[in-house]
């Protein structure tokens, strides 16, 4: 169980998170909304600690994680995985190698500097990749890949480290709505199959409606609304969004009659393609 | 590091299946790695042969470590002794800083026919540019150092020696930049020329010169940067600058002047640095 | 034919061209000013250099008359109508050649493994610390402004005659140079792969290995190249100094006066420095492809 205790994130003057209290049980699928600059991506940040929290703690079934270095900070990284908006893959190594740095926490230094995997570790990523159906592709350089193609290819890289929870900062909002669904229905099934726990920022509330089992609200940095989806009227949506609230909101009656999902083996025959 | 996480059971489940899928993709390849490994097998080998081929060993490496330390302690304090060596000094660099202005312009100057000489989109024999660009080359590939060696035979030892020398080794550098800035002007603003029933001249008059100016400029400017420092060594052969009382005090073992004289050319060539990128970034921002 | 521009009367003609010559006057003022500074600091030049148009003139003649006399054997005949007695020495000189070829290859090979590892501890995006980024940023800078035959005249005199202190000097030109160029490649990376790494739980040995290395190696294999090409020319002089390769054998015979000899060599030099450049230019082409998306 991942508990934020009073966690405030300022850079200068800015407050981009402001005294977030949450707690999210093991096997959630949450969603976290807001407009932009709302202070989701530094939240998801500050749980990697890619960004240092000014205030507050974070605690990992009781175990305090706001305050590691060294290896157990990179050990915490490895058990909260991180999937990037941007990818973030290294676009001049191929796709196995890529997913293979999933690894990295789990292999000695002078092994995996050398490239010389072990024969378990390669299995994996590759049974990785074989389950998002993107197999074939492994020995292509990364930046050869379409957008949805590449965001599979770091879920593989999430999935590969073993996490206790994922963090996915926007993880759709750089691709078309085929690909984007292609990607959410991974990360369900993800969260379905084995219980992990995901965090997610989306955009769009329509997404948000149709994924997860839980939605947090911020504004201006602070929670302000924390519920099942269904409890989000169009008025709390309207307070919650401002000024962009008819650009998400204009898209939701298809969320509307999509029901809870999309079951796991519709995924895979979607992403086969 | 965890034991099993239910994750990595998952994966390796169905490990044989997937061998047996992928069979040529889990395949470590070493046969793709070959090209790689033998290239860099290959430089490190002639790397470590090379020690043998150059009669390099650790034994003289280390003693000449030793040596060279005590040498660094012999430069501390760094100082010219005498006051009127330290104006002799000072006049040196005067003389190195004269050498690399003039050895610069001279070679500005007589670059620029021979650049558009031997650009392809303005002369279009293709004799005459294969000609200019091969001739460029060749003075461009003898170092500075022969060419002041040269030049000492031709007019006597001393700066004006130096003066040439710089002139020719940067002659060949110049007319091939120069040649390159002409091949990439953009074409649309003399052909505007020539549409207005402008010569062949006017076209490169108005329609050329005007792009590679700034160009040329700013790198007549680095190349005077970096002739500050060749000029500080051409004196080592006896064509004027700092560089003869230089390798003199190194001859005679004066470490500490040495040092002083080695702190005098990086103060200088530091100070021509922050100049030349003022002058430099003035002149592009200016014109653009 | 009529005139499609029809002139206006003078009275407002005038004042338009008045404002374009006002404008344009202060750029020509501008450009008279640069002009007087110039002929100032040419003319404060010629003094120091000493320079003499007079000798100039004078000795010209000895120029062409020089050329002359490397082009003639010792027995007054035309060097390429005996080219076995013009090249009598070829044995030894290519042999010297390939020594400076060694020479340059494992200064630049030092050289080169020296900044990329010094490269990546003084790139801001990468280490936060910056004293380290200061100190490593002040030896490269050392390393590249004195001059590679200075360090190679220190070494003589630490390490004696012969190839190593070449070397030694080109390997600590070549870290400055390199350090340099190699820095500047790192700062300008994309900084996603990085982080991408870094939220897998990498260390930052694995966040430069995976991260930052695969994105610069190819700008890295082209620098190095070219420096190499460069070395080569330095080495080729290094030999002035004590320091091996083939410049002791030509300034000795520029100093003695075998003109057939300086000729021989200079040729060998100028062919193996093309032949160098051509090969260096296309392997760089070729490297710098690699980078582009296939």
């Amino acid at each position: 169980m991942l508990v934020i205790d009073g966690m405030s994130c300022v850079f200068g003057q800015t407050r981009a998170v402001n005294n977030v209290s949450l707690s999210i049980p093991r096997g959630a699928f949450v969603g976290v909304i807001g407009r932009s600059g709302a202070g989701k991506s530094t939240l998801l940040r500050a749980l990697n600690r890619l960004v240092e929290p000014s205030e507050g703690r974070i605690h990992w079934d009781n175990e305090d994680v706001s305050s590691l270095s060294g290896r157990a900070l990179r050990d915490w990284r490895r058990r909260c995985a991180m999937i990037f908006q941007q990818f973030n893959l290294v676009g001049r190594l191929d796709v196995l190698t890529n997913v293979l740095t999933g690894r990295l926490a789990h292999t000695p230094g002078w092994r995996s500097n050398l490239k010389l995997w072990s024969a378990d570790d390669r299995a994996i990523a590759m049974a990785a990749l074989d389950q998002l159906d993107i197999a074939n592709l492994a020995p292509q350089r990364a930046d050869n890949l379409s957008g949805g193609q590449q965001q599979r290819v770091a879920i593989c890289r999430a999935l590969v480290q073993e996490p206790d929870i994922i963090l996915a900062d926007e993880p759709v909002a750089s691709l078309d709505p085929r690909n984007a669904r292609i990607v959410m229905d991974a990360l369900q099934r993800i969260n379905r199959h084995y219980g992990m726990t995901v965090l997610c920022n989306l955009h769009s509330l329509d997404l948000a409606h149709a994924y997860c089992d839980r939605l947090v609200g911020m504004a201006a940095g602070r929670v302000v609304f924390d519920d099942v989806p269904a409890a989000l009227t169009e008025a709390a949506a309207r307070e919650l969004y401002g000024m962009e609230a008819d650009e998400v909101l204009d898209a939701a009656p298809t969320g509307a009659t999509q029901p809870d999902g999309v079951p796991a083996g519709a995924a895979s025959n979607a992403s086969a393609m | 590091m965890t034991g099993h996480s239910p994750l990595r059971d998952a994966f390796l489940a169905n490990r044989d299946r997937i061998a047996d899928q992928h069979a040529a993709l889990l395949d470590p390849g070493w046969r793709s790695r070959m090209g790689t490994i033998a290239i860099f097998g290959g430089g490190i080998v002639l790397y470590i042969a090379s020690f043998f081929l150059l009669d390099m060993s650790l034994s003289n490496l280390i003693g000449g470590f030793r040596r060279l330390a005590d040498i660094v302690g012999l430069m501390f304090p760094p100082t010219p002794e005498t006051w009127s060596r330290f104006y002799l000094y000072l006049g040196a660099i005067g003389q190195t800083l004269s050498i690399a202005f003039l050895g610069t312009l001279l070679a500005a100057v007589l670059a620029v026919p021979m650049g558009f000489l031997a650009a392809r989109n303005v002369v279009a024999n293709r004799l005459v540019h294969l000609l200019a660009r091969r001739s460029l080359d060749t003075i461009r590939s003898v170092d500075t150092l022969i060419w002041a060696l040269i030049w000492i035979n031709v007019v006597g030892l001393g700066p004006f020696a130096g003066v040439l020398a710089i002139m020719c080794s940067d002659f060949g550098a110049f007319g091939k930049l120069m040649s390159e800035a002409i091949e990439t002007a953009s074409d649309k603003p003399v052909e505007g020329i020539l549409s207005t029933g402008g010569s062949r001249f006017a076209a490169i008059r108005f329609g050329v010169v005007p792009q590679i100016l700034p160009v040329f400029a700013s790198q007549i400017l680095y190349y005077f940067e970096s002739n500050t420092r060749s000029a500080t060594i051409i004196g080592i052969v006896g064509a004027g600058g700092i560089g003869l009382h230089l390798s003199e005090l190194i001859r005679v073992l004066e470490w500490q002047q040495a040092a002083f004289v080695i702190l005098m050319v990086l103060v200088t060539v530091a100070a021509i640095d922050q100049i030349s990128q003022r002058l430099r970034g003035a002149i592009i921002g200016r014109r653009r | 034919m009529d005139h499609t521009v029809v002139i206006p009367p003078d009275a407002q003609l005038a004042p338009l061209l008045r404002a374009y010559d006002r404008a344009v006057a202060a750029k020509h003022r501008q450009f008279f000013i640069g002009l007087a500074f110039m002929a100032g600091a040419f003319a404060l030049a010629c003094i120091g250099a000493e320079i003499d148009p007079g000798l100039f003139w004078e000795k010209l003649g000895n120029f062409t008359s020089y050329f002359n006399r490397l082009a003639h054997l010792d027995t007054g005949a035309v060097v390429l109508s005996d080219p076995a007695e013009w090249f009598w020495g070829l044995r030894r000189w290519t042999r010297l050649l390939g020594e400076t070829l060694l020479m340059a290859y494992v200064g630049t090979v030092t050289g080169a493994v020296l900044a990329f590892c010094g490269c990546f501890l003084c790139s801001r995006n990468l280490v936060s610390s910056a004293l380290l980024r200061i100190v490593i940023r002040r030896i490269f800078e050392i390393c590249r402004t004195v001059p590679d035959i200075v360090f190679a005249m220190i070494f003589v005199a630490a390490f004696g005659l012969g190839a190593l202190p070449g070397v030694m000097a080109i390997a600590i030109h070549t870290t400055g140079a390199l350090g340099k160029l190699f820095s500047e490649v790192v700062e300008n990376i994309d900084m996603k792969p990085v982080e991408g790494i870094a939220a897998s739980g990498g260390s930052w040995v694995s966040q430069v290995r995976f991260g930052a290395v695969p994105q610069v190696l190819s700008n890295f294999a082209s620098y190095a190249v070219l420096r190499f090409e460069i070395n080569v020319r330095g080495a080729a002089v290094l030999g002035f100094v004590g320091a091996g390769g083939i410049g002791e054998e030509l300034i000795v015979a520029i100093r003695k006066f075998f003109y057939s000899d300086v000729s021989a060599i200079l040729v060998m030099i100028v062919v193996c420095v093309m032949l160098i450049d051509t090969l260096s230019e296309k392997l760089r082409h070729r490297l710098l492809a690699m980078d582009e998306r296939p």
